[in-house]
């Protein structure tokens, strides 16, 4: 396999406005968010993010008018940094269309794309008014062997995925330390991928079973040593707290 | 006067509902379950199996973070899980315990994380409820907390049902309630507030005189500072040291 090194401008310019993004990490941990601000950069429009739980790179999107709707199950800071204001007044005017999942759903939406199939049947959702709120999205059906009615969750395929890893060799093969989030899933369910990384190593120098994600899934690895800050790296750095609120102070752009 | 907080209070509480063996979980912004569990685990449930969304089993963290995602909870881990592999668990029902916060909830214990207001175009557009939707209906039991008790947070009914379920369990900074034939019933309000008190800032009807809640014994509030020693437990409620 070729290297598929490139640079962050290069690799970001395979987003187009309007495509599906699936961003790795968790809330405040491991998102790539230096991968965001290169798509902030190149002046994307009406993305869609899909996520389990969004933090600053959801918000940070919201905050340049960069997303028209986000599927997710949760987005926010947490406690000590409250609601992702940009984010939160964007669905409030009506500019960004907030598709509320579960994360077990977001997870069964990127599995059905994954496996190919146009929906898969989960368990949960029982008594949840997202079950009639959001039809586009969650159907009961029968099941068909006949044990009764399930919930079906519909497929999204995201165009890109883009995760911030801490090892990667220059084929694209990554090595995952700690949380691995839903970030395997995302890059397989993709039809391209981007992975960015604290650290790029020459190929065949990771040990394979310390590989998460492997280069048969990979599209572009960008070095971006610090790619996850403010959020999180394991083993790296921890969360950049001054930088999560000056982006909560700040102001939203006008006029889109 | 009390030599507690609320804080120590509601996190004694929370782990006084964890059986000894539960599996166990809690999900992001949960400070309180993540004190409460390490604190039965300290004391009274040492054999209870810790899950959260960073797929450390059983860590055994010293530092304590904010972020419940945080990788300090990796600290002395046993294993790795993912997080689809935890949600599966609890759709097959092999989840003991599950701990979700709430900004609304119902007379029939129902939660609303998602919006004040209508949801289609919302007053406030709330986070969301994470993880709930899919878990209160399978996990065998839910408990609820929430830092504050007023007529905001405990409403005849929810502004929108983000999930329902097995909710068993309601736990704030003044009672705790119970779910009996389908509705929340107070099961006893804490040594530091009237019956008039909890009454007036509950937004449902209620039934007094009440039954008074346990106050955290010297071996939980000792165990308690053990474990958080830097006060976790308070940031819910605003501070560091509350």
């Amino acid at each position: 396999m070729g290297s598929k090194v490139t640079s962050m401008e290069r690799a970001v310019g395979a987003v187009a406005d309007g495509m599906i993004v699936a961003l790795g990490g968790n809330v405040l941990h491991r998102s790539p968010s230096a991968a965001v601000r290169e798509i902030v950069r190149q002046g994307r429009r009406d993305l869609k993010v899909i996520k389990t739980a969004g933090g600053y790179d959801v918000d940070l999107l919201a905050q340049a008018g960069a997303i028209c709707a986000v599927w997710a199950g949760y987005v926010g800071y947490e406690n000590e940094f409250g609601l992702a204001t940009h984010y939160r007044r964007a669905v409030e005017r009506g500019e960004v269309e907030a598709r509320e999942h579960t994360c077990y759903s977001v997870i069964t939406a990127l599995r059905a794309a994954s496996y190919g199939v146009p929906y898969l049947p989960m368990n949960g959702l029982w008594g949840s008014d997202l079950l009639e709120r959001r039809p586009e999205d969650f159907r009961v059906v029968d099941d068909p062997f006949g044990q009764g009615p399930v919930v079906a969750v519909r497929a999204i395929r995201p165009d890109v995925a883009i995760v911030h890893v801490q090892k990667a060799d220059t084929e694209g093969n990554c090595a995952i330390t700690g949380t691995l989030f839903e970030d395997v899933l995302m890059v397989s369910a993709a039809r391209l991928s981007i992975v960015t990384a604290e650290e790029v190593v020459l190929a065949g120098s990771l040990d394979p079973e310390s590989v998460s994600i492997p280069a048969v899934l990979v599209s572009h690895v960008v070095h971006a040593p610090g790619g996850a800050r403010p959020a999180s790296c394991h083993g790296y750095y921890g969360i950049d707290a001054e930088a999560v609120r000056a982006l909560a102070a700040a102001q939203t752009a006008v006029g889109r | 006067m009390t030599d507690y907080t609320p804080a120590d209070m509601m996190a004694v509480l929370l782990a006084r509902e964890i059986r000894d063996g539960d599996r166990v979980f809690h999900g992001l912004a949960s400070p309180l379950p993540m004190v409460a569990i390490l604190l039965a685990r300290s004391t009274h449930a040492p054999n209870l199996v810790y899950l959260n969304i960073t797929g450390a089993v059983d860590p055994t963290p010293s530092r304590l973070p904010t972020s419940t995602v945080d990788p300090a909870l990796w600290e002395g881990a046993r294993s790795r899980i993912t997080l689809a592999d935890i949600f599966d668990l609890n759709a097959r029902g092999e989840m003991d315990l599950v701990f979700f916060g709430a900004a609304q909830v119902d007379r029939r214990g129902r939660i609303n994380l998602s919006a004040i207001g209508p949801w289609e175009a919302p007053k406030v557009r709330l986070p969301g409820g994470a993880g709930s939707a899919a878990m209160l209906p399978r996990a065998r039991r839910a408990v609820v907390w929430r830092a504050r008790h007023d007529r905001r947070t405990l409403v005849e009914s929810v502004d929108f049902v983000t999930a329902s379920g097995n909710l068993d369990r309601v736990i704030t900074p003044y009672a705790v309630f119970e779910r009996r034939d389908g509705l929340l019933t107070l099961r006893s309000r804490h040594p530091y507030v009237s019956d008039e008190t909890v009454v007036a800032e509950t937004g449902f009807a209620l039934t007094p005189p009440f039954a008074v809640t346990a106050a955290p014994t010297a071996e939980e509030l000792e165990a308690l500072r053990r474990v958080d020693p830097g006060g976790v437990r308070a940031v819910e409620f605003g501070s560091r040291n509350g």
